[in-house]
């Protein structure tokens, strides 16, 4: 390969910083692996071979037309993989294939600099995948790296160059710390994109559907992942409380609830009674549905949502991130009486209803003088019958419901939501179901709940006379000895669900839970204080400022006149002269002062002879440590050198010196 | 027309130039570079991390991606981190320059230029730069020195001083160029270009080219040889010895011995006083050569007679000193 044009000696890099770069870039492109095509990381890996190859035997290196091949061949590699060039795949793909390519033509000291720059673009593309405090500490190492690349690319730093290096590369990244801060609080952000470069926001997400079938729900609790946190305004209600309501469903086609059609333009009815407010704020992970999760029953509406007639919070949008409410609900409430055709849809039956499932409801009824002596009986059938309740039910057939009635007989709780919601609409009771999450996991650290995937929930309302909607857990009703504690822990993985009561004793698992209580404390200031900030919290504190008024422009302004400042407190840091006071001289300092407190201050006209002398005649008892001082201290200040040794027989001379008046 | 825009141009480029702020020399001869002299903008390189992190933020800001941010806000601190630390890298940088020895006219004059780090930091690719010559960048231990030669064309006789010498640095990241000028009295002799030729002083010969020295050159004795110097006639080195490889070595003669010649500026015709100087020039080398006691008459100035390197050194520095406007007065 014969370049073009000779680059001169002081531009050509040498082979460490074409290694450490390149490393450089493969450490930082390697968090992006699972969000590859297979096929761009094989060719990503295949590039930094050469590369490394490269570095060893140089003639490894593609010349200028196998590099022009190889770019069409990453470019069509690239579109093969994601069949596009642009977006967040195609686009990341195609950018990350492109610096790899660089990396093979690093012929002099200006490609290194721009690998090192476009370095920066490279990790912040990896944000558009993966948020997380680890990720985001590792790509800050990678950062601080490519500022190191920099300084080492100046050169100009001496012998000891790696040292000096890592020395400029950590106090430039140190004194940019606070600036970093200042901007990041202050600068002016956007409330909504200037474009879309179909970013997709959904991949990933889990969160709970808006239907129900036999399984879906031990799918979602199996998940493990973090529902959403909660913090409470004052102390948290009983964790048997804690029914968090989403989706209600009314429509049973014989094996799968579904909301159903909602009248249009319905609301929610005032609430005939309500008691034992609460108050509480909710970090809700992003689902990709627009379920909006609040204690039942909520009173509140966040902005950019809805409450509807079922009492269910809806988001104008599709949560694609973390969203942030505050919410009332009250824990004991009474709703309005529903009209006739709520009623109506409450009471629809599948065709599915077998004999023996209306003589369970006719029995009941017979039994029982109202509609709320006819549900304590199905809750007491189920107590009393040996059901079982467990995350890995035996599979069922066409008729889900029958079959888990009087076959099975073990289930999860939405095979008890559904059975119970039938046989009570069998019976004449109206009854929906509600899915959500029950209870939560109290961190002491953070001072929230968190709430798992694995706390989903299923359970019934029921329509009696007199008392609105009245919710009933048909699952709370089973025997506790009939609770499968070891499937559930099998399969939710120490997880802490109120239902299963799985209770960790021993110290280690304490330990553990504690660590894991700690990470994600972690991981919710990181939400709620890095990912989370946005104008409002920007807004609300310039109003904490009194700047309230100003908005944007306060932000401009506050952030102008901050980073001024900042950059000059860093200014001062530096010009602040460093100089140590010479140690001959201090001590000499100290002699002169000691001798001053004792009544004999030295002249300012006086040298160190001079004053001696004085001393000695004045004070004839001083003579012999004045005298050794100064034996060692003149030749020392004026002799050709001073040694170590000299200012440590110096300081042990002052060591004992403590003239009296 | 061209003539009106150059004078223009150099008009301009002369109320630009007084408009620098240059680095003062002490008294102490050192110049000491203050904060209001140092000037700074970015590099191509730092243009191209600019570029890159306006990308950077448009992407975030719109994605509105606070880790995105994040990271591009801390490049950017960085950045102007980065640009204080340059120019904080020059600050109170001493420099002291000085000429280096003399040379003569067409040769490259050297000038040392001593770089201190005083004060408890060291400064980083210090990197001098005078027209073409740029040394490589030096970086300087805290409270150590280092000496830089940098050398300059001598185009002209006289003394060749170093006006603004430019003194930059691109450390920390090469985003930013931080330089300063250093205004100095350092200088370096420049001795006039020495004629190839050169008639026998004593003699008028109008004739340059005639051969020189036709007179007694059989009656020198040689009385051996000493290595080649600089200035040396050809027709005096040793060649015999040179082709045996023995290096340059220039025979010396004896024989002129207690002869004393006149090296006259009234002696020779040539109308041109600066061609009157290369031969005189000349004749003084080729005297100092032959190891005879010569003088220097110029106008309004007078060497006496003498012989040694001193004396040489004492003749050409005249020569190179010599102020024209004399000269065209002593020839009518």
């Amino acid at each position: 390969m014969i370049p073009t044009q000779p680059i001169p000696s002081i531009e050509r890099p040498d082979a460490a910083q074409t290694l450490w770069l390149s490393l450089l870039v493969l450490a930082a492109a390697l968090p992006l692996t699972p969000y590859l095509h297979w096929q761009v990381s094989a060719f990503l890996l295949f590039l930094f071979v050469i590369r490394l190859a490269g570095l060893r035997w140089h003639t490894a290196l593609p010349g200028t037309w196998i590099r022009a091949l190889l770019t069409l061949a990453g470019v069509a590699n690239c579109l093969h993989a994601n069949h596009s060039l642009v977006g967040q795949d195609g686009g990341t793909a195609l950018f990350v294939t492109m610096l790899a390519l660089k990396l093979l033509e690093l012929g002099s000291k200006r490609d290194l600099r721009l690998v090192a720059i476009l370095l920066g673009f490279l990790i912040v593309i990896q944000f558009l995948f993966d948020q997380s405090l680890p990720l985001t500490l590792y790509l800050g190492v990678m950062a601080v790296g490519a500022v190191a690349m920099l300084v080492d690319l100046n050169g100009g730093l001496g012998e000891a160059r790696l040292r000096s290096t890592l020395r400029i590369a950590a106090s430039l990244s140190l004194q940019a710390l606070p600036l970093t801060l200042v901007l990041f609080v202050l600068f002016p952000r956007l409330n909504a994109p200037l474009w879309s470069l179909g970013v997709d926001t959904t991949k990933g997400l889990t969160g709970m559907s808006d239907s129900m079938e036999p399984g879906a729900i031990s799918e979602l609790v199996v998940n493990g992942e973090l529902a959403f946190r909660v913090r409470f305004d004052r102390p948290p209600p009983n964790p048997n409380q804690l029914y968090w309501r989403g989706p209600v469903l009314w429509e049973m086609d014989g094996r799968r609830w579904s909301p159903g059609d909602l009248p249009a333009g319905s609301s929610a009815a005032p609430l005939v009674e309500s008691g034992n407010l609460i108050d509480y704020e909710i970090l809700l992970e992003p689902s990709g549905k627009r379920w909006l999760f609040a204690l039942d029953l909520p009173l509140d509406t966040p902005d950019e949502s809805s409450l509807d007639a079922d009492f269910q919070l809806l988001s104008r949008q599709s949560l694609t991130a973390v969203k942030r409410y505050r919410m009332r609900s009250a824990l004991d409430y009474r709703t309005a009486e529903p009209d006739a055709r709520e009623r109506e849809r409450g009471l629809q039956l599948p065709d599915n209803i077998t004999p023996r499932m209306r003589a369970l409801a006719d029995e009941w009824r017979t039994r029982s003088a109202s509609d709320a002596e006819l549900v304590r009986q199905g809750l007491a059938f189920f107590n009393r019958e040996a059901f079982h309740y467990t995350l890995l039910p035996p599979r069922l057939g066409a008729n889900p419901s029958d079959e888990f009635l009087f076959e099975t007989r073990s289930g999860f709780c939405e095979h008890y939501a559904s059975s119970f919601a039938l046989l009570m609409r069998t019976a004449g009771i109206p009854a929906r179901i509600v899915l959500g999450y029950l209870g939560g996991e109290a961190n002491a650290i953070g001072g929230y709940q968190m709430v798992w995937q694995s706390d989903a929930h299923a359970w019934v309302e029921v329509l009696l006379d007199g008392q609105g909607w009245v919710r009933v857990d048909p699952t709370a009703a089973v025997d506790p000895s009939r609770i499968d504690n070891r499937s559930a822990s099998q399969l939710i993985g120490g997880g802490t669900s109120v239902r299963f009561d799985l209770a960790q004793a021993s110290a280690l698992a304490q330990f553990a839970r504690n660590l894991r209580l700690l990470a994600d404390t972690l991981d919710a200031t990181w939400q709620n204080w890095v990912l989370d900030f946005s104008a409002k919290d920007q807004f609300a504190l310039l109003e904490r400022l009194g700047f309230g008024g100003l908005r944007e422009y306060g932000l401009v302004v506050l952030m102008v006149l901050a980073v001024s400042l900042t950059l000059g407190l860093i200014l001062l840091a530096l010009l602040r002269d460093r100089t140590q006071p010479d140690p001959l001289d201090a001590h000499y300092a100290r002699f002169c002062q000691r001798l001053a407190r004792a009544g004999l201050p030295r002249r300012p006209s006086e040298g160190p002879s001079d004053f001696g002398q004085r001393v000695m005649t004045q004070r004839p008892d001083l003579t012999p440590p004045v005298s050794r001082f100064l034996a060692l201290y003149i030749p020392a200040r004026f002799g050709p050198r001073q040694s170590r040794e000299t200012i440590g027989l110096l300081a042990s001379q002052l060591r004992g010196f403590r003239p009296h008046r | 027309m061209t003539g009106a825009f150059a004078q223009i141009a150099a008009r301009s480029r002369q109320s630009f130039s007084n408009l620098l702020r240059r680095v003062p020399t002490g008294a102490d001869g050192v110049a000491r570079v203050g904060a209001r002299q140092i000037y700074i903008l970015p590099t191509r390189t730092g243009l191209m991390f600019g570029t890159v992190l306006m990308v950077m933020l448009l992407g975030s800001l719109n994605y509105q991606n606070n880790l995105g941010l994040l990271f591009t806000f801390f490049l950017a601190s960085v950045g102007l981190v980065a640009m204080h630390h340059a120019w904080f890298n020059l600050l109170g940088l001493a420099v002291q320059v000085r000429g280096g020895p003399p040379v003569f006219a067409g040769e490259t004059a050297t000038f040392e230029v001593t770089l201190r780090a005083e004060g408890q930091r060291p400064r980083h690719d210090i990197q001098l730069r005078k027209d073409a010559d740029a040394p490589p960048p030096v970086h300087v231990p805290d409270g150590d020195q280092r000496l830089v030669s940098l050398g300059l064309p001598a185009a002209r006789r006289g003394r060749l001083r170093i006006k603004d010498l430019m003194i930059e640095t691109r450390h920390p990241m090469q985003l930013f160029r931080a330089w300063c000028y250093v205004a100095t009295d350092a200088a370096t002799l420049v001795y006039p270009l020495p004629a190839r030729q050169a008639p026998e002083p004593g003699h008028d010969a109008g004739d340059a080219r005639r051969p020189h020295r036709t007179r007694g050159e059989g009656a020198e004795d040689y009385v051996g040889s000493r290595g080649y110097r600089h200035g040396d006639s050809p027709r005096h080195i040793d060649w015999k010895a040179y082709a045996r490889e023995r290096g340059l070595f220039v025979k010396q003669y004896g024989g002129d011995q207690g002869q004393e010649v006149w090296i006259d500026w009234s002696r020779l015709s040539a109308p041109d006083p600066e061609i009157r100087l290369g031969l005189l020039t000349r004749q003084v080398l080729d005297a100092d050569a032959a190891n005879v006691r010569f003088g220097l008459r110029l106008p309004g100035v007078v060497e006496g007679l003498a012989q040694g390197q001193a004396h040489t050194q004492r003749c050409l520095t005249r020569l190179a000193l010599f102020d024209d406007t004399h000269a065209t007065d002593s020839i009518h």
